[in-house]
């Protein structure tokens, strides 16, 4: 069985209509919080972006300089954003793949709250001055035991009700979030461990940091999008997945490859030489895990077109998965060790590569998870299709320009940076028209954001269409009516109306 | 696949990933073999001792703490990796008075004092591995390296060459004082009659670091590698 649609009965819907209702607080208040996160966050990058090319923008106190604006922007990207649409994903999924209702509510909402707390506390401490200076790890000390304890308290239950599923097949979405949700503990705890309370030596210290920034995305981020969307796509499109023993060669792969990956970001520096050429040499062969699963979920998909067309889920999740395979080429061609990697190593390519990573590919199947998940949990339908459409548009055309740009700006930076005849300083010129680049495409992002965020809001104060239609894209807005056609929705699972 | 199986799995891929690269190189590196330099003529064996003057641990956490290393980098790396050894100024001083060129990569010993290597994610602005000596040769040649500092993070733009630069300013890192009696050894060359601005605590400390950042200490040739730097046309 290697699709996550079993035959519908009556118990069936009822078991599920259960999952659904249980989990209605916890996945919304993830998500809306999530989202106003990433609304933050995008402006901080608007700003921080601004500042490289305008350095007098709102210049003088000390909490708006760019060394503090830039890593509370990519932190609360983070810890704020990514991290909470992942965990909504991760206990939604895991209780529907499962069968079994949340019956931790309280607990998940009290530990949600305590990440919030943390992510603030942190974002705060940035801002006055208190930043670690660990790339991706700037929160002051007391935030991360915080973040630890208040992750266990929200996932620990997606891994009992795992260990309490009824006997039968476990579906491939099942193995990639419960990785990820063995992985980030462990990742995370070595690094806090290791940098903050074991004396080491200051260079390996920060090959550890760059390990841990490299896992943080090829072993929580990646995984947690591979596991939605390979529940996404063949639910839309009603069709078990291409090739089962295709995705279990991913999952492998990923697991086996990416751990190596990381430390190429310090090649040249006095570490062990081995273990910058053993980075480079995964994050290349990270390639191989990413297309399986991409080819996979894409073959899956355009076996039916028309789905592709309407469903804004499947939009959003295959455009994700598109980026995925954007994500590892690039990873084979921004480092190749002798060639590309110096250009790479310390030029905007980084930046563009992981806005690649966490919003192209990551934030993308988020998006199409939630607007796959919101109807169920809220019992109500997405109220505009232009709202959509346009967070659709706008995204892709922002996301596209951020990361193209400081994909490519970074390599001719680089190749400045590496051309030692001519002046530093036109090196750094080179890159003041991708940098301004990035700032406007950084404005698109917002937009569509400000529209996810209200249509997310409206719908967890339950404003949404009650309809027992869901809304579609490609249609007039109001074709898909409560009165309008019906017949081809009969694979997107629909939930009954209100009473 | 049962979960043992599964876990016992992640625990294989992972964990040797996680040993080989993360824990034996971090716990090897903690204790590095101190370089024995050798006096063939004396007949005498010492132990290197690198050697960094300056407030380098609170100067680091200000360094960290305001976003240095967003756009400045602390390495050297060797020509296999980079062309940052050509860069005249980067590595050392192509032109000691008393050593010639001194111009090497970065070694383990450079990071000493320090709790975390701010190697660096991005060069917007230019490497900082030397700035201390690039300021004392050359920036303020004659001058007082350290006002130098002062006023450059006081206001970047202020100099006519330095109006391109996109560093921000750090003026919130300085205190702004009515005048009273004489005016401080520190105070900056701006503003008004009646005002003084003097550098905060956190500057001293940041100043201090910076002017740390200097490779001069005469290195064991085991260390010094200088690949081009002995070269005419280098």
């Amino acid at each position: 069985m290697s699709s996550p649609n079993p035959p519908t009965t009556a118990a069936d819907a009822l078991l599920r209509a259960g999952i659904d209702r249980s989990l209605r607080h916890p996945v919304m208040f993830f998500l809306t919080s999530g989202a106003a996160w990433l609304a933050v966050s995008i402006i901080l990058g608007m700003v921080s972006s601004m500042k490289m090319h305008n350095p007098t923008f709102l210049d003088g106190p000390g909490w708006l300089t760019y060394g503090r604006i830039f890593p509370a922007h990519i932190n609360t990207f983070i810890y704020g954003w990514g991290f909470q649409a992942a965990f909504a994903a991760i206990i939604w999924l895991m209780a529907r793949l499962s069968r079994q209702e949340c019956r931790n509510v309280g607990t998940i909402l009290t530990a949600g709250h305590l990440w919030n707390l943390g992510v603030s506390l942190g974002v705060l401490g940035i801002l006055s001055g208190r930043g670690t200076g660990m790339p991706w790890m700037e929160f002051p000390l007391f935030a991360w035991p915080i973040m630890l304890l208040s992750y266990l308290a929200i996932v620990v239950w997606s891994f009992i009700q795992f260990r309490l599923r009824p006997v039968g097949h476990t579906y491939i979405s099942q193995w990639y979030l419960l990785a990820a949700i063995i992985w980030f503990p462990w990742i995370f705890l070595t690094a806090n461990i290791l940098l903050h309370f074991i004396t080491g030596h200051p260079l390996m210290a920060a090959g550890i940091n760059a390990w841990f920034r490299s896992a943080l995305i090829f072993l929580f981020f990646t995984p947690v999008a591979l596991g939605a969307a390979y529940y996404l796509v063949p639910k839309v499109t009603g069709r078990p997945v291409h090739s089962y023993s295709l995705a279990m060669l991913g999952f492998w792969s990923l697991a086996a490859i990416a751990p190596w990956a990381g430390m190429q970001k310090l090649i040249g520096t006095p570490i062990p030489y081995f273990l910058p050429y053993i980075g480079a040499a995964a994050t290349i062969l990270f390639f191989i895990p990413a297309v399986a699963a991409a080819a996979n979920l894409i073959k899956t998909a355009i076996a039916d077109g028309k789905v592709m067309a309407y469903s804004p889920t499947l939009r959003f999740t295959l455009a994700g998965i598109v980026a995925l395979v954007i994500l590892g080429f690039a990873a084979v061609f921004l480092n190749l060790p002798g060639s590309t990697l110096r250009m790479t190593q310390f030029s905007l390519t980084g930046y563009g590569f992981d806005i690649l990573a966490l919003y192209a590919f990551f934030s993308f199947v988020m998006f199409g998870a939630i607007y796959f998940i919101v109807p169920r949990v809220t019992r109500r339908e997405w109220l505009s299709t232009r709202f959509i459409r346009w967070h659709f548009y706008l995204s892709i055309y922002g996301v596209i320009a951020v990361a193209f740009v400081a994909l490519f700006g970074g390599l001719m930076q680089g190749a400045a940076q590496e051309n030692w005849q001519e002046p530093w300083v036109n090196a750094m010129t080179q890159a003041y028209p991708y940098v301004i680049t990035i700032t406007i495409a950084w404005t698109f992002v917002l937009v569509s954001n400000f529209f996810f965020f209200l249509h997310l809001l409206l719908m967890w104060l339950r404003l949404g269409r009650r309809s027992a239609h869901p809304t579609l894209l490609g249609q007039d807005d109001h074709a898909f009516s409560a009165h309008g056609p019906d017949g081809e929705s009969n694979d997107v699972e629909t939930p009954a109306p209100a009473h | 696949m049962s979960l043992k199986n599964f876990i016992l799995g992640l625990a294989a891929t992972f964990g040797t990933a996680w040993l080989a690269v993360v824990i034996v190189p971090f716990f090897t590196m903690r204790a590095m073999d101190p370089i024995v330099v050798v006096d063939e003529v004396a007949g005498t064996e010492e132990v290197f001792i690198p050697k960094r003057t300056g407030r380098v641990t609170d100067g680091s956490a200000v360094y960290a703490a305001n976003g240095c290393y967003l756009c400045h980098t602390q390495v050297v790396r060797p020509t296999y990796a980079g062309n940052d050894m050509f860069r005249p100024d980067w590595g050392g001083i192509p032109d000691d008075e008393e050593r010639g060129d001194t111009r090497r990569e970065t070694n383990p010993f450079d990071f000493i004092g320090e709790h975390f290597a701010h190697v660096g994610v991005l060069r917007f602005g230019p490497d900082l591995s030397n700035v201390g000596n690039r300021v004392i040769h050359n920036y303020a040649r004659g001058g007082d390296p350290e006002m130098w500092l002062y006023e450059f993070l006081y206001n970047p733009r202020a100099l006519p060459e330095r109006r391109k630069s996109r560093c921000p300013s750090h003026r919130f890192l300085f205190d702004q004082k009515p005048l009273r009696g004489q005016r401080s050894r520190l105070a900056l060359n701006v503003g008004d009659e009646n005002l003084e601005i003097i550098p905060s605590r956190e500057a001293r400390a940041l100043v201090s670091y910076l002017l740390s950042l200097r490779k001069d200490q005469p290195v064991p040739d085991d260390l010094d590698f200088a690949p081009v730097a002995r070269s005419d046309d280098g």
